[in-house]
């Protein structure tokens, strides 16, 4: 079996190729390439064959290529998507148009409005036809106009839309008119991407479930059209492998259903970082892990607990400030790279980020007319940073413009020496970070002190000890290939599907409901769940099931998931949905009512199905302290303590499993350096991953 | 007291209680149970210190930002200083000891740090019902007393214990205690939070050193507001309107008078001129309410958030260059027993006429004549088990044109920014169905080179006999325009009586209306004015107005001096360049260009 894992960012194409066909040796190669942002696709290809190359196997012989892909996120931000028409309810034409009413900034008077000022639909494609869902039972108040559909769809076929979408009042509930007005509009516009919002997701709200399925119509043909471009190319390099995307709920789906439902792509990129850490955690033996990604203008940072990724709610999920009800894993972005810029505000406080220097002009250090301190800089001014080893020395770095961007710009104005200067911006920075992992963790409920700080991302180890100080983690662990942990998650993660029921059944204090809707919900989502892997050909003992409750109690808005029983749901049973939820209460708000009733909101099946699991060659035993011929030379260095240490440079190639380094120290591999302060110790771990502690 | 502490320090501690409060926000319109707050977010949260400044408040409703303060020092005359205990938890919201208004119930949590009292975690939210005279709202009520439950300062908890009269006062005293008790229990999840975390930050950092940097992050705050007052020149800027009637005395309007007095860094909101106060609950509690307005229109103006790269920490450092005046009992300062509950469309109008007065020298950075009113609407009624049910929505509206861009349409403008209840929710749960919910197009918003903002309406039909009292206003004086753009549209309710077939036109403010099965309440906005000349509109915009419908050829043509071609394309319209450019060449001679 010979799998490869691409993971695209901005500058870099990641890759990571995994033979495992039996009798042979079992390998792992790595490489990257210069993204090509106009078309992912050609990055793709041209990595996907160099490493074949590298690896020496013929590009025919790949079984499968993995892919995590920011096209359809970039469609968004640029607003580059497809041209979209919308059949909705008369009287509510600009559900759109509207949102939730509430704008983006309080204290502004010149805000931007972005559903208004880049709306995915235009409200002269908005058009509303005569129609009448009721609640709460769903039943039919005005039956559908088909004529009025006909017409709308015509129209649309001769303003030339690409997409169109039906997005009725009150369809959770009965879906009947949306299925007929999509056909009327398949039939009339037979080669457009057609959806309707009860498909997308069928889910009450109907601001958000109207939004997320204009999304999936605007992301919807240029998405496919990239998917099935980039299997094309594929064939015409030779590879025929089996292609697989990375989804935001951290599963991996085919390219029918992402063309179906690219909306569950806008995550495509970060998951992999989350899935790879969490398989690193795995190979080292931890399961609760803070991740941290962190490239050069943002970090990404997400928690798993337990071995599993958390999920956002879907009340939080957005792209672009549009709500996107698909499941995400919980992962928060912020402001905050090596590239972040250190400055003096008018007001004099001392600001560092969000905004960045980015690749061109990037930090002073690049010498590309960047004259504003940045991270990067401060790293190289306390000597954590050796120029000559910058992405192993592919990158000209001059020291002296770090110092000279830094003494003007901060100590001078701040009457700091330079160091100090330097030491600030990464505390402030560092202090940034801690603050939005604690908003993802801390205030979620989760307590750090029980987990293990995880940072990636060329810049992740640099900071990883002084989070995991100023958050109180347990301790940190710098994986083995820190620059490309996103594609290795590609490798490692199961096929995944997600299917949503809402209903709307309240559980009273004595375990009563009416169970028959939601016995036949579920019965119905396990059917939906089982054609598509019946279509998948994935062998039915092999197939898991999870079931989810979002429940909330009774009058609140906010839903939680909590845990449902096997089997059918009934008065025996139904305490494991309500015990939990009340478990997840207290977690989450610090409070919970065991005496209220619950209401059950929405039933979410998610169905998996493991795939082969990326698996390293272990590393030989050393068992060796502080080994003398892994040590490049050694340096000055500062660390937090604002003091200068004599401090050696490991090579990372050199290491072997059960080698322990004491800091101070640094570890240096291509495309990470790894941090090992003072008073801190390093153990090599087995297949290369290195667990930092207090000594 | 300890010296200046280190800008890096400060930046670490001032993100620490940034994140407080907004983690404090979070609970409490999480964990809540009426729409109100959970879907509207309408509430504040935060922490403050011995004195009472603000040390941070979480980013939702402004109008509630800036209040807290007020309470703090009305409770102080029932609770002293001295008298606060670990583990006691007061409740308050009386107009006149500092309250907002009585809906917005406070609660008040002391912090201790090594046994004395360091400051106090304090959040407010906007109740369904206290029990008023009316159903959810009041409009024409004789005095404070018909506003309902009025709490001063009473202790929810004890050193701990839990004072359970009074909490059974509380649920007997509201119709709709299941909403009231679960939000109360909110409140307290988020105070309690407050203080946990303001305990913590102390035990990290030290308490020096975090009160040390509190007073510096209000100053800072302070520094960057009257570094901007300073920019603008000298002088007193005065602007005026009216409002409809107060809600009793038809016909009868209440004029409003702005003075701005600008003096170096400093700067005087005076409403001397504006109308006595009335009879009716259109009245403004002075501390809680009329003076946080002013404070939100300077930090608007001129720290605007979209504007400035940096974030500004919300203290009360951005109080300070604000003074605050209006003579005793006059509207916006009502002498007791007064009602003043029915306060928003007033305070809105200060800021919007704060806006005006400041338009000439600040044309960079004001809006032509934003709605700046609210619609609150209490629809409500009896189940047959006799529980009430009583839901409170808030109709957005539009802002005017501004320098750089169009007026937002269907927006939550200046004091207010919460969120709509999603119609499928509310359809799930009361015996009440929209019928219509979109962008109104009957009127054409204010013209100018950036238009105003288009309003909303939205059409409320009753399933079952109910009650409904609406707080609104300006249905007469419309939204003005500004340099050479036109006014907007005042708004206007009507009532259809399904049964007998009658269309009735409501004025902006009524309470108590009994309503029977299938009548709709409509609502119609008012809609932005206009900023700029409209002849100087981009075209292509103006196309694109027509073709999205918010305006109409003939008004293109009118006021913009555009002129379409039709054209068969699936859209109808076209620009007709050349007869564009000879009707705007006239206009602008007519018009004495």
């Amino acid at each position: 079996m010979i799998r490869v894992g691409v993971d695209v960012g901005g500058t870099f194409t990641d890759l990571v190729l995994e033979n495992s066909v039996p009798g042979r040796e079992q390998q792992v190669v790595v490489t990257k390439v210069s993204s090509t942002p106009h078309d992912q696709s050609e990055a793709v290809v041209r990595g996907i064959l160099k490493v074949c190359a590298l690896a020496g196997v013929e590009p025919g012989e790949v079984d499968a290529v993995y892919h995590g892909t920011t096209v359809a996120t970039n469609m968004v931000i640029e607003r580059r998507g497809a041209r979209v028409g919308m059949i909705t309810t008369l009287g509510f034409r600009d559900i759109l148009h509207m949102a939730r009413h509430k704008r983006p900034h309080n204290f502004s008077l010149q805000f931007d409005v972005p559903w208004q000022s880049k709306p995915l639909v235009r409200r002269r494609d908005r058009l509303a036809v005569t129609e009448r869902v009721m609640p709460p039972t769903g039943e039919i108040a005005v039956p559908l106009a088909e004529d009025e559909v006909r017409q709308a769809a015509e129209l649309f076929a001769k303003r030339g839309m690409d997409a169109v979408i039906v997005a009725f009042l009150f369809s959770f509930l009965n879906n009947v008119h949306e299925s007929r007005a999509k056909e009327i509009v398949q039939e009339v516009l037979p080669d457009a991407f057609v959806c309707c919002s009860s498909e997308v997701v069928n889910t009450i709200r109907e601001y958000e479930r109207f939004s997320s399925t204009a999304m999936n119509a605007y992301i919807g043909p240029h998405t496919s059209a990239y998917l099935r471009n980039l299997e094309a190319r594929l064939r015409n390099a030779g590879i025929p492998a089996l292609v697989r995307i990375m989804q935001s709920n951290g599963g991996i789906s085919t390219i029918e259903k992402s063309s179906d439902l690219p909306i569950g792509l806008l995550l495509s990129g970060p998951a992999g970082g989350v899935i790879g850490g969490r398989w690193t955690g795995d190979n080292c033996g931890k399961s609760n892990i803070i991740t941290i990604d962190i490239g050069g203008t943002s970090a990404d940072i997400s928690v798993i607990q337990d071995g599993r990724l958390r999920i956002k709610n879907p009340r939080d999920t957005e792209v672009a400030s549009l709500p996107v009800l698909v499941p995400m894993i919980d992962i928060d972005a912020i402001g905050a790279g090596g590239g972040s810029i250190a400055y003096i505000d008018p007001g004099g406080a001392f600001r560092v980020g969000p905004r960045s220097a980015g690749a061109v002009p990037g930090p002073a250090c690049y010498g590309k007319g960047g004259e504003e301190a940045t991270v990067t800089d401060a790293q190289i001014v306390l000597g954590r940073l050796d120029p000559e080893q910058f992405l192993g020395g592919d990158i000209e770095i001059d020291a002296a413009l770090s110092y000279k961007a830094i003494e003007k710009r901060i100590a001078e104005p701040l009457g700091l020496s330079v160091e100090n200067a330097a030491l600030g911006i990464l505390k402030i920075i560092n202090n940034n970070m801690a603050l939005a992992i604690n908003a993802n963790s801390v205030a979620k409920g989760i307590d750090p002190r029980n987990f293990t700080l995880m940072g990636f991302g060329g810049a992740g180890p640099l900071h990883s000890v002084s989070l995991a100080e100023a958050i109180h983690a347990k301790d940190v662990v710098s994986p083995v290939q820190p620059g490309i942990t996103a594609a290795t998650g590609l490798l490692v993660t199961d096929l995944q599907y997600e299917y949503t029921h809402s209903l709307l059944a309240v559980i009273d204090q004595q375990g009563n409901a009416d169970f028959t809707p939601i016995n036949d919900a579920l019965a119905a989502l396990t059917e939906q769940a089982n054609r598509q892997l019946d279509a998948d050909g994935v062998a039915e003992g092999s197939r898991r099931f999870q079931r989810v409750a979002e429940c909330r109690y009774v009058g609140q808005g906010f839903e939680l998931r909590a845990a449902m029983p096997d089997g059918a749901i009934s008065k025996k049973n139904v305490a494991t949905i309500t015990d939990s939820f009340f478990e997840e209460h207290k977690k989450v708000y610090g409070h919970a009512f065991r005496n209220q009733p619950c209401e059950l909101i929405t039933l979410r099946l998610v169905a998996t199905v493991e795939v082969d699991t990326l698996k390293l060659p272990e590393l030989a035993q050393g068992g060796r302290t502080n080994p003398t011929d892994a040590i490049l030379y050694s340096r000055k260095t500062i660390f937090d303590d604002g003091r200068s240490h004599d401090t050696p440079r490991y090579l990372r190639g050199k290491l072997l499993a059960d080698d322990r380094i004491t800091g101070p120290a640094i570890v240096i591999q291509h495309n990470s350096t790894t941090l090992v302060p003072p008073h801190y110790a390093a153990q090599v771990m087995r297949y290369g991953d290195i667990l930092i502690g207090l000594r | 007291m300890i010296k200046e502490i280190d800008p890096i320090s400060l930046q670490v501690i001032g993100g620490a209680l940034h994140s407080i409060a907004e983690q404090m926000g979070n609970v409490l319109y999480r964990m809540s149970y009426s729409s109100i707050i959970r879907e509207s977010q309408d509430l504040g949260a935060g922490l403050f210190d011995r004195d009472y400044n603000t040390l941070c408040e979480s980013d939702s409703t402004p109008m509630h930002i800036g209040s807290l303060p007020g309470y703090l020092r009305g409770i102080e005359k029932s609770i002293p200083l001295s008298a606060w205990r670990p583990g006691d938890c007061v409740i308050h919201n009386h107009p006149y000891y500092g309250a907002s208004h009585s809906p917005d119930i406070a609660i008040v949590m002391p912090v201790f740090f090594e046994a004395e009292l360091v400051g106090f975690s304090a959040n407010t939210a906007h109740h369904v019902d206290i029990g008023a005279a009316t159903p959810g709202l009041v409009i024409d009520i004789p005095d404070v007393f018909a506003e309902g439950m009025l709490l001063n300062g009473l202790k929810l908890y004890d050193e701990g214990v839990r004072n359970e009269p009074l909490w059974r006062y509380i649920r007997d005293n509201t119709r709709v205690p299941g909403l009231v008790m679960g939000d109360l229990e909110a409140q307290l999840a988020s105070a309690e939070l407050g203080v946990q975390r303001f305990q913590e930050l102390m035990r990290t950092y030290g308490k020096n050193q975090v009160i040390q940097a509190t007073r510096q992050l209000m100053d800072y705050t302070e520094r960057m507001l009257r570094r901007e007052i300073a920019k603008i020149p000298d002088g007193d800027y005065a602007a005026e309107g009216f409002l409809d009637d107060d809600g009793s005395n038809r016909g009868v309007t209440l004029p409003i008078r702005v003075t701005v007095r600008v003096r170096g860094e400093d700067v005087e909101v005076d409403l001397t001129g504006s109308s006595p106060q009335v009879p009716t609950a259109f009245n403004v509690p002075f501390d809680g309410s009329t003076k946080v307005a002013c404070y939100f229109a300077f930090r608007a103006l001129l720290l605007d958030t979209y504007t400035h790269a940096e974030y500004i920490p919300q203290n009360e450092g951005s109080f300070r260059p604000v003074k605050v005046t209006a003579p005793l009992g006059c509207i916006f300062n009502p002498i007791a027993p007064a009602a003043a509950e029915a306060r928003f469309s007033q305070i809105q109008r200060i800021v919007d006429l704060i806006i005006k007065a400041m338009a000439p020298v600040l044309p960079d950075k004001c809006t032509a004549g934003n709605a700046a009113v609210l619609s609150f609407a209490s629809y409500s009624g009896v189940r047959p088990n006799g529980d009430y049910w009583v839901f409170l929505e808030v109709n957005e509206a539009a802002m005017g044109g501004r320098p750089m861009s169009d007026g937002p349409d269907t927006i939550e403008e200046l004091m207010r920014n919460t969120r709509n209840n999603p119609l499928e929710d509310l359809g799930m749960h009361l015996p009440l169905i929209c019928d219509r919910y979109e962008v109104r197009d009957d009127v054409p918003p204010g013209a100018g080179k950036f238009r105003g903002g288009a309003g909303v309406v939205k059409s409320q039909r009753y399933l079952t006999p109910g009650f409904m009292t609406h707080e609104s206003d300006r249905h007469e004086d419309a939204p003005w325009g500004v340099f050479g753009g036109k006014p907007g549209h005042g708004g206007k309710v009507e009532l259809r009586k399904t049964a007998i077939g009658e269309v009735h036109s409501q004025p902006a403010k009524f309470s108590g209306l009994r309503t029977d099965v299938a009548d709709v309440i409509t609502y119609y906005s008012p809609v932005g004015g206009g900023y700029g000349d409209p002849l100087e509109r981009d075209p292509e915009k103006v196309l694109d107005d027509v073709l999205d419908g918010f305006i109409t050829v003939d008004h293109a043509r009118d006021d913009y001096g555009v002129v379409l071609a039709e054209v068969d394309d699936g859209y109808g319209w076209r620009l007709n360049p050349e007869a564009t450019r000879k009707l705007r060449a006239e206009m602008a001679q007519r018009g004495g260009r």
